[in-house]
């Protein structure tokens, strides 16, 4: 820039040569061919002058009075952190000192902000060090540090490569018996061994189905005044852990997440996904019912496009986005996809719904439909006689038989009570046939003749097979519906005011991100999400396998190629290595969307197996540290460390699926509650030691042990856990009854023997490695004044035990 | 913000342990004496000088009645048994059926060079009136008790954003690293409605939330190590954490971030010291114990915990919210039965220790530096339920403010003629939260929070802070 300047000392500023860069660079992608903010377009002088809403953008000699000059010297544009250098606004103010000649073409494919381009198919680069290579990962790796001068560090050990590898795709250490077998295999074979191994437990999907949950924001109940519970709930988070461990395709689990009622051969399974939508906040006595139903429309909005476009749309609800070249009018037309959805209530109460193919739906309702009604004509019967033999019950003949310890129909108000009809009865009435109706029946019975007793037995008898007889309920699921092909309009809202309904909008999604394609409409609902999720999935969307591609290598790596893994707008962070991403993303969607051929190429690559040695020669050349030539150690998930931890005592019951666990929780956090206890049904010891993610998530209570190490909170889609280290986090390690337990359990765990050999002991099942001789010597020397079980507490509150070396 | 992963802003604001190579070559060159110093909760300037350095924010929760304290409304009396005119132009109201107005039984009386109104139910209060600044003109947005505390605690009526003390523990830090920065005194029968998320952190991390402390046992969760291990043995087993973190620690950037837990367990083994002897009452002198009431069983409760209030921000606890109900019913300020009798309950068990508190800061010097909020979620209506009760109403209520440099004496707002919404110098919810940051050194403007593609603040992008009360 530097040498620009000294050019345009001796000849003043040209539009296409100077300008029209900076322009393009810092501004058109807001103020450009797609999209034009405020009616702004900077891509000619002409369009410039004519400016936008706040009138001409240029006067030819007066800066003062060139907006596009101004707004970008005083910083107010662009928006956000990255502003245009003082060098380069120089440029534009001599351009207009200058008359601000020159006509430029407004060229239509100003450059588009990368990642809103379809990544291409490209070619691994070649390496000169390719013994290095195990993966194609690797070569974009090493390529660049090869250019930078950097030689990656060592391999790990391999107990330090067994234990990451485990908790990473399993979330649980290596047992005794593993470590063993793998330090004993000398095969090259050993490792990728172990990962095709990992990758079929079952245990791999609860580990990363807790991934996508965090994205998702799951929660099981609705936060707010009553917090109730969001009924089946449940079942979705086994979905996605059988989606996982299933390798359902990614283009597949995304489209039954937005539109499983809609696909074709839809059944519970699809249904169930949908659960993804309704997982939300859900305030059952709203402020402004208006309000709060676009507000509920807003979060469905908000974590569709941040976990699965990861782009920032729910910024655009007001007014056009301020960073992104989202327009308001985008927004409305996405919503508009969500718009038909209805949530399945009874006023304050929330409900279920059953799912299932229409045919077995269908066929379900008609054999139950059938069943009521033979069921109900034999009740009929049934209370008919009992009707007649009451009558003789109550009345003047039978007071011998009162006498006889019937005393409670000396009442007249229980009488009257009985011979009242059951939905004409007051409450006192109901309290008091609720109190006596045992005796009533014995009393009925002991009255009727005997062709009435056999008459009613045979009824009863009847009743008893036709429910036996019953098909099973399909089960239910926590969803909403759609009601037809006709919903109602959307409007964009002035503001995101709903009082304020502006032009009506048509379903779309973003128009710089392209198009919907056609809405197929059915009888049964519109066919919009289908049509959105037709949208994501295709080759050309630019987003959804970037996106996705980016998050696995966050989960694995610590950190996405792209760092602002929920944003890859104008405002988040470029790629640290977009040959890479792009590559990923495009061998994902060829390979089929397959989860585990992505953990594949990154698991078994060079890179993953690095130490975290550190290597001074190699930071200086990487300042950011961005190179991957060393393995990053970080801090562990909360359920991880639960999981781990009740692995590491000997007490995880591995009990999959089903309804959720309430683990014990303290006193003095059940009081937290307006009424200590409501909605957490303790679960037994054995339940309890489960693993986390089929803890009840439940909106206004949480687990210490999970919250205290940054458990996400579940209001919205959380793409990254924060790291926080506190002075409560550490009580709660230490002193709380969960660690304090589990400490107890492995002391036990390894019993009776020399205090060396229990150090070595620990240290194999805590951290999945052999004591060196200072840690033995440090161990022992605890264990001759302090307890196992106390030096047990120590290694599970270790740093190295928290970490994922 | 723009373009920053989380970790990386964690570090910026100070507020976190990072894996930066900065934060590594920081620490390796000295740069921290040791790991506690980039707690998240280290004390951080203000954006301006301001006199109040810490918050007392006492929650009256249920919602008291405004036209039977701090709002004398004549009118209503006169109209006494008679239906609310303009029923229909609040939809609100139409949905709730209101009973007929209910004038209030209550005596007001002027006190102090002010002459400012107060209801008999506040004898003792009343006469600290030019202490106190009254917002007659608050308002809010939701009628349920529910939306409405995470509205006065988090700004928004939608659950999932942090807390006013969360927004001051993280603006400000706090001055003692061995006590939490923001405490929560749950009354003794009961968290509110919510629960926790009314002092959660929401988007923040964990670090920031509100601590609950309770008065009775362990003050904080944990606090205590289990039966049968002493603090020797406690003492012992740190020494051991950090010898294993000294005998194989790696040697990367993480090393700050690994050095800071072993930094949080000492925090926490001082914390053992420092947080009983925070809510410790045994050396208060008498004459003390009976400012704050606690000589008597009306007033012993609630007048502990403002004297604990008053011991944790002298210790330099950021921001203490105290709640006064619990549960749910007449254990709160929920007077939909009735008014007088629930009222003389809560007023009866708060009037003198709050008077307390405020005479013992005065005393103390403290009163300047320490900003006192009374609140509750909304007010109540001038219409009647059930006979003598009555229903919630966000559309005008008092709250008042005292202390850390607000002009007392003063009333600020007005509700209509029978005490139902706020027509004169109305305050909303988010101008009440803009000023109390402004009183504590900080723009709402500028204190933001990067989530979701924005920069949050606690006022969204609404409040203007009350000139007046300056």
């Amino acid at each position: 820039m530097k040498f620009l300047l000294f050019a345009l000392a001796a000849s003043a500023a040209d539009f296409t040569t100077h300008v029209q860069p900076i322009l393009e660079k810092h501004c058109t992608s807001c103020h450009g061919a797609t999209v034009q903010m405020g009616g702004l377009d900077l891509r000619t002088p002409e369009a410039i002058r004519k400016g936008g809403s706040k009138g001409a953008a240029l006067v030819a000699g007066a800066v003062g009075k060139s907006l596009v000059y101004a707004r970008i010297a005083d910083q107010t544009m662009p928006p956000g952190a990255k502003k245009v250098p003082s060098s380069e606004a120089a440029v534009i103010r001599q351009w207009i000192e200058a008359g601000a000649t020159g006509e430029g073409k407004a060229s239509q494919a100003a450059p588009k902000h990368w990642a809103f381009v379809a990544p291409r198919r490209n070619q691994p680069p070649r390496v000169r060090n390719a013994g290095w290579v195990r993966t194609p990962v690797d070569a974009f790796l090493l390529a660049r540090m090869e250019a930078s001068g950097i030689r990656p560090v060592r391999e790990a050990s391999k107990e330090t490569l067994l234990r990451r590898v485990y908790l990473d795709l399993i979330g649980l250490p290596p047992s005794l018996e593993e470590q063993r077998a793998f330090a004993a295999d000398p095969s090259p074979q050993a490792y990728d061994r172990v990962v095709e191994a990992l990758l079929n437990r079952p245990e791999y999907g609860e580990r990363w189905a807790r991934h996508w949950l965090d994205l998702v924001r799951y929660a099981e109940s609705n936060g707010y005044e009553r917090d109730g519970a969001k009924p089946h709930a449940w079942r979705y988070r086994d979905w996605v852990i059988d989606a996982f461990n299933r390798d359902k395709p990614y283009d597949r689990f995304v489209t039954e997440q937005l539109a499983g009622d809609e696909v074709e051969g839809s059944n519970a399974e699809t249904q169930i996904a949908t659960t993804f939508l309704r997982l939300g906040t859900w305030d059952d006595e709203p402020a402004e019912p208006m309000l709060d139903r676009y507000d509920q429309l807003d979060d469905v909005l908000g974590v569709t496009s941040a976990a699965l476009l990861g782009v920032t749309l729910r910024c655009a609800r007001c007014h056009d986005h301020k960073f992104e070249p989202f327009t308001q009018k985008d927004y409305y037309r996405t919503l508009a996809v969500f718009q038909p959805l209805k949530r399945p209530q009874d006023d304050r109460k929330d409900l279920d719904r059953l799912v299932g193919t229409e045919a077995e739906l269908a066929a379900y309702n008609k054999a139950k439909e059938k069943a009521d009604g033979e069921v109900a004509e034999r009740k009929q019967k049934i209370d008919r006689i009992r009707r007649d033999v009451m009558k003789r019950l109550f009345s003047a003949e039978s007071k011998a038989r009162r006498t006889q310890g019937l005393t409670w129909l000396d009442h007249a108000e229980t009488v009257l009570a009985f011979a009242t009809e059951a939905g004409r009865r007051t409450k006192e009435q109901k309290a008091l046939v609720e109190k006596f109706n045992s005796q009533l029946d014995t009393a009925i019975e002991e009255e009727g003749t005997t062709d009435e007793r056999s008459q009613m037995a045979l009824l009863k008898q009847e009743v008893a097979q036709i429910d036996a007889a019953r098909p099973k309920e399909p089960p239910r699921a926590y969803i909403w519906f759609e009601e037809g092909a006709s919903p109602v309009a959307t409007r964009l809202l002035v503001r995101g005011d709903p009082s304020r309904p502006g032009e009506e909008v048509e379903p779309g999604v973003p128009a710089v991100l392209g198009g919907l394609p056609e809405v197929k409409t059915t009888a049964r609902s519109s066919g919009r999400r289908l049509a959105l999720a037709r949208w994501m999935t295709a080759a050309e969307n630019p987003l959804t396998a970037r996106v996705m591609v980016n998050r696995v290598w966050q989960w694995h790596f610590g950190e996405g190629i792209v760092p602002s893994e929920n944003d890859f707008g104008v405002n988040g962070q470029r790629p640290a290595n977009q040959e890479l991403l792009d590559w990923l993303a495009v061998e994902f969607r060829e390979s089929g969307w397959s989860m585990k051929q992505l953990h594949r190429l990154m698991v078994k690559s060079s890179a993953y197996r690095l130490s975290a040695d550190w290597d001074e020669s190699n930071a200086k050349k990487d300042a950011g540290g961005v190179l991957s030539w060393r393995w990053k150690p970080r801090r562990l998930e909360a359920e991880v460390v639960r999981d781990m931890t009740l692995a590491v005592s000997g007490r995880l019951n591995g009990q999959q699926s089903g309804p959720s666990i309430f683990p014990a929780l303290p006193r003095a956090v059940l009081e937290g509650q307006s009424v200590p206890g409501s909605g957490w049904n303790t679960s037994n010891d054995e339940q309890s030691a489960r693993r986390s993610v089929y803890i009840f998530a439940k909106r206004s209570l949480a687990v210490p042990e999970l919250e205290l190490l940054d458990a996400p909170d579940t209001t919205s889609s959380c793409e990254q856990r924060t790291v926080s280290t506190t002075g409560p986090q550490a009580l709660t390690f230490l002193n709380g009854d969960f660690t304090n337990a589990q400490a107890r359990h492995l002391a036990g765990r390894i019993g009776d023997k020399p205090a060396s050999e229990q150090v070595r002991q620990v240290f194999r099942l805590a951290l999945a490695r052999e004591a060196s001789d200072s840690e033995v010597a440090a161990g022992v020397e605890y264990l001759s004044r302090r307890p196992l079980e106390s030096f047990a507490l120590v290694l599970l509150n270790a740093n190295e035990y928290f970490y994922l070396n | 913000m723009a373009g920053h992963s989380r970790r990386e802003f964690l570090w910026e604001t100070g507020a976190g342990f990072t894996g930066t190579a900065l934060t590594w070559l920081l620490s390796q060159s000295g740069f921290f004496a040791n790991a506690a110093e980039v707690s998240p909760l280290a004390p951080k300037k203000p954006h301006f000088a301001a006199k109040a350095k810490s918050c007392i924010f006492l929650f009256m929760y249920g919602g008291p009645s405004q036209v039977d304290t701090w709002d004398p409304k004549p009118t209503l009396n006169k109209y006494h048994g008679e239906p609310m005119p303009n029923l229909e132009s609040d939809p609100l109201l139409k949905v709730r059926k209101p009973g007929t107005l209910l004038g209030s039984t209550r005596k007001f009386k002027r006190y102090g060079q002010s002459g400012i109104e107060v209801s008999d139910l506040y004898p003792v209060l009343g006469e600290r009136i030019d202490d106190i600044a009254l917002i007659r003109g608050t308002w809010a947005d939701s009628f349920a008790h529910g939306s409405g505390l995470l509205q006065m605690n988090t700004g928004f009526i939608r659950q999932g954003y942090p807390s006013l003390g969360s927004w001051m523990a993280y603006g400000l830090g706090t001055e003692n690293q061995n006590l939490p920065a923001f405490v929560v005194l749950l009354d003794h029968r009961g968290g509110p409605i919510s629960g926790p998320p009314n002092w959660s952190s929401g988007f923040m991390p964990a670090a920031y939330q509100g601590t609950q402390f309770r008065t009775a046992g362990d003050p904080v969760l944990f606090l205590e190590p289990p039966k049968g291990t002493t603090r020797e043995e406690q003492r012992d087993q740190l020494n051991l954490l950090a010898k294993l973190h000294q005998l194989r620690g790696p040697a990367g950037p993480e090393n700050s971030e690994l050095n800071a837990r072993i930094a949080s367990y000492e925090l926490a083994f001082r914390m053992q010291t420092a947080a009983p002897e925070a809510v410790d009452l045994s050396k208060e002198s008498e004459a003390t114990r009976k400012l704050y009431g606690i000589d008597n069983e009306r007033t012993e409760k609630f007048g502990k915990k403002c004297l604990i209030a008053r011991r944790l921000i002298e210790r330099g606890v950021r921001f203490v919210q105290l709640y006064s109900g619990g549960g749910h019913g007449d254990d709160n300020w929920d007077a939909h039965g009735n008014v007088d009798k629930n009222h003389e309950h809560h007023c009866g068990s708060t009037d003198k220790p709050i008077a307390g508190l405020l005479d013992d800061l005065k005393s103390r010097g403290l009163l300047d530096e320490t900003l006192i909020v009374w609140a509750g979620e909304f007010g109540r209506t001038p219409t009647s339920q059930s006979r003598t009760g009555r229903d919630h109403s966000p559309r005008g209520f008092t709250t008042w403010m005292a202390g850390g440099g607000v002009k007392g004496g003063q009333v600020i707002g007005a509700t209509d003629d029978f005490g139902y919404a706020a027509v004169e110098g109305k305050v909303h919810v988010h101008d009440l939260h803009a000023t109390i940051l402004h009183l504590m050194g900080m723009n709402h403007l500028q204190l933001t929070y990067f989530h979701a593609g924005r920069n949050m603040r606690l006022t969204d992008v609404h409040g203007n802070v009350i000139e007046r009360l300056l």
